[in-house]
């Protein structure tokens, strides 16, 4: 698969400047993203399920194009990363004209600790190889063979749109899968339990919360950066107390500033070191928006989000 | 001749039960719903230590929590002030004794980079002096590691006693603990059972093999000179930074970060000065009040962190401010790579064009 990228994104050289994708990090788990600006580097491209970080944020902040020539921008995305960067097209934080949209059909992204867990030698690995429903990790004991299934990460699960829902190129066959039954299961799940034990879950799941603030930085459709209300001195609104009311005021923070907005990526909840559930927090809000507008952000760049609209005639919300 | 004695797994836990009655006894804990997740949380009864896996979190909060309480105030009416109001102040030093039980070496060593920072110069820090003494840091042999460890590269080994007071060492049926540091004797009198000869054998070997072990190749004692050669290379850090995502998750899962921010936090009338964790990676870090920020891009603010733990700092004081646990590496969303910049900074200028 990945040398089929890279054949493609040879054949457009010419009109890219850079492109992002993903390369091999640390160990053989990790895909970590890559920024290519040489036409000899894009063999290093690596698409498989282990590329999990989403790269459509890196287009509305925290990178810097180092030049700004007449080509292109190369961006590779799978269909929640598409969604990502349709919402910020919509909200005009990306120029659509300078991108080069790579669309990626995806399987699902596997869960890095659950493949660990799932393991059954402790051997350092060597290698990991895809097959299409097999994930073979190779370590000095030998091969193991682990069904994809078993290691998805949760996002994934409830995914309904593993095909790029904006492309210039398609790389790869469209992925057919049943959509979920009910991607808010989850939600649902959590809402049908009473108020007492709902507070207790998230009083014991926010109760881990670091203040990292890893989950807003990896957000893609989070844009304020260096200005988020989390950190302002003035007005302080959250306080720099290491308590559960904190927390629970940053989420809600975050949450709210996504509400309509979110396209589920599930990146906040993957790169969360204390594995705090928080993407239910913004599943939630998309229910809400779904059940309200039938809206779902990110799917296409002409229409603009329910909460980016004012228009005082409408009563009744 | 150094105090060793040894406890069952059983016996391993009573004894904890004890030590809980006296102190505080942080111990690494998986989180019941997410058991991947091991922070130190102190013992209770009912506790189910991990002592194989390396925490998600440093040891750090233990003396230096995240939130430290510095002093207490209230304001009253007091129609003869000037101001018409008279501010009452409370002093707060910890007081709790705690045991740091389990932790693996780098968390133990970690800790002697605050000494540096806090305890040497004119003036000591109260605060983690006052938890740094009545601390006891029993440290285990740690057999658990994976790709993003580079102890050795930092100096240090999976069998490293610098820093703990007792060491742990995993033998048959319990484990052997043995006294580092004359407070490692005093806590261990009393304690155990005399190993036996096989026992004794079993633990020199694991002390042996953990020394002996190599986690990474090249070491990155010596990088200072590099470091500031590459200081105004304003390319090199933008090139290696590009994919970091400037949050602080690094900086909060570190062992040695230890940088902090004062703030008064108030509820109405009452309220208190805290200290608290900060992050060289957030930009108001260095946010000035005149509105310039001397490092305004994550490019900066992460040579400032490899600036910190490998130049500035072991110039200072004589020791690099890192323990090689890898943390950093392995909990990063985008797995940024200390241990690969560090290297990089020593290849000639125009590697990076």
């Amino acid at each position: 698969m990945a040398d089929s990228l890279t054949t493609v994104l040879e054949s457009l050289w010419d009109e890219v400047e850079v492109v992002l994708g993903w390369e091999a990090g640390y160990d053989p788990f990790r895909a970590v993203p890559a920024f290519i600006r040489r036409r000899e580097d894009l063999t290093k491209l690596l698409w498989n399920p282990l590329c999990a970080p989403n790269l459509s944020g890196y287009l509305a902040k925290t990178w810097e194009k180092t030049a700004e020539g007449p080509k292109k921008t190369a961006v590779c995305v799978k269909g929640c990363d598409s969604r990502s960067l349709v919402a910020l097209i919509q909200e005009g934080l990306v120029s659509r004209d300078r991108l080069l949209i790579v669309g990626l059909p995806c399987s699902g992204t596997v869960d890095p600790d659950a493949l660990n867990a799932a393991r059954t030698s402790s051997a350092p690995v060597t290698h990991v190889r895809f097959t299409r429903d097999i994930v073979e990790i190779v370590s000095d004991d030998g091969t193991e063979r682990i069904p994809l299934e078993r290691v998805v990460a949760r996002r994934c699960r409830r995914c309904r749109h593993p095909n790029p829902v904006l492309s210039d190129v398609l790389v790869g066959d469209p992925v057919d899968r049943p959509a979920p039954q009910d991607p808010f299961a989850h939600v649902r799940e959590l809402d049908a339990q009473p108020l007492e034990a709902r507070r207790a879950f998230w009083e014991r799941e926010l109760g881990r919360c670091l203040r990292c603030y890893a989950c807003r930085n990896a957000c893609p459709l989070c844009v304020c950066q260096d200005r988020c209300l989390a950190e302002t001195r003035s007005p302080k609104w959250v306080s720099q107390r290491d308590s559960l009311r904190d927390k629970v005021l940053f989420h809600m923070i975050h949450t709210l500033h996504l509400a309509g907005r979110c396209t589920e990526c599930g990146e906040c909840e993957r790169v969360c070191p204390m594995k705090i559930p928080i993407g239910l927090l913004k599943e939630k809000t998309a229910e809400i928006a779904f059940d309200l507008w039938h809206y779902e952000a990110g799917l296409d760049t002409l229409v603009p989000p329910p909460l980016l609209t004012y228009d005082p005639s409408v009563s009744g919300l | 001749m150094k105090r060793t004695c040894f406890l069952s797994h059983e016996d391993l836990l009573s004894w904890l039960a004890r030590l809980a009655e006296k102190a505080t006894v942080w111990v690494p804990d998986p989180d019941p719903a997410h058991p991947q997740v091991v922070s130190y949380k102190p013992f209770t009864p009912g506790s189910r230590p991990d002592f194989r896996r390396l925490p998600s979190l440093s040891a750090k909060g233990v003396l230096y929590p995240q939130g430290e309480v510095l002093l207490r105030f209230q304001k009253d009416k007091d129609p003869s002030a000037p101001s018409g109001y008279r501010l009452s102040f409370e002093d707060v030093l910890p007081v709790d004794c705690a045991v740091l039980f389990g932790c693996p070496p780098c968390d133990a060593r970690g800790f002697l980079v605050f000494d540096e920072a806090f305890l040497q110069g004119p003036y000591a820090d109260p605060y983690y002096r006052e938890r740094r003494e009545r601390a006891v840091v029993v440290s285990r042999v740690c057999r658990t590691w994976d790709a993003a460890c580079f102890c050795h590269a930092v100096g240090s080994h999976p069998a490293d006693e610098e820093g703990s007071d007792v060491q742990m060492i995993p033998v048959t049926e319990g484990h052997i603990f043995r006294a580092v540091t004359a407070k490692g004797e005093r806590f261990l009198e009393g304690v155990g059972v005399q190993p036996t000869l096989a026992q004794h054998q079993e633990a020199q070997a694991a002390l042996e093999q953990g020394r002996a072990q190599r986690l990474e190749d090249a070491a990155l004692v010596s990088p200072s000179d590099d470091f500031r050669k590459r200081f105004s290379d304003a390319a090199f850090w933008r090139l290696w930074t590009e994919r970091c995502l400037s949050c602080g998750l690094c900086t909060f899962v570190c062992p040695t970060c230890y940088c902090f921010t004062i703030t008064d936090e108030s509820d109405g009338i009452h309220g208190e000065r805290l200290r608290s964790w900060d992050a060289c990676m957030f930009h108001h870090f260095t946010q000035e009040a005149s509105g310039h920020n001397p490092r305004p891009s994550k490019a900066e603010r992460y040579r400032n962190r490899v600036g910190h733990k490998f130049s500035y700092f072991p110039e200072k004081h004589g020791r690099i401010a890192c323990c090689g646990c890898g943390r950093c590496i392995r909990s990063c969303p985008v797995s940024m790579d200390i241990r690969a910049i560090v290297r990089a900074l020593s290849q000639t200028e125009d590697a990076h064009v």
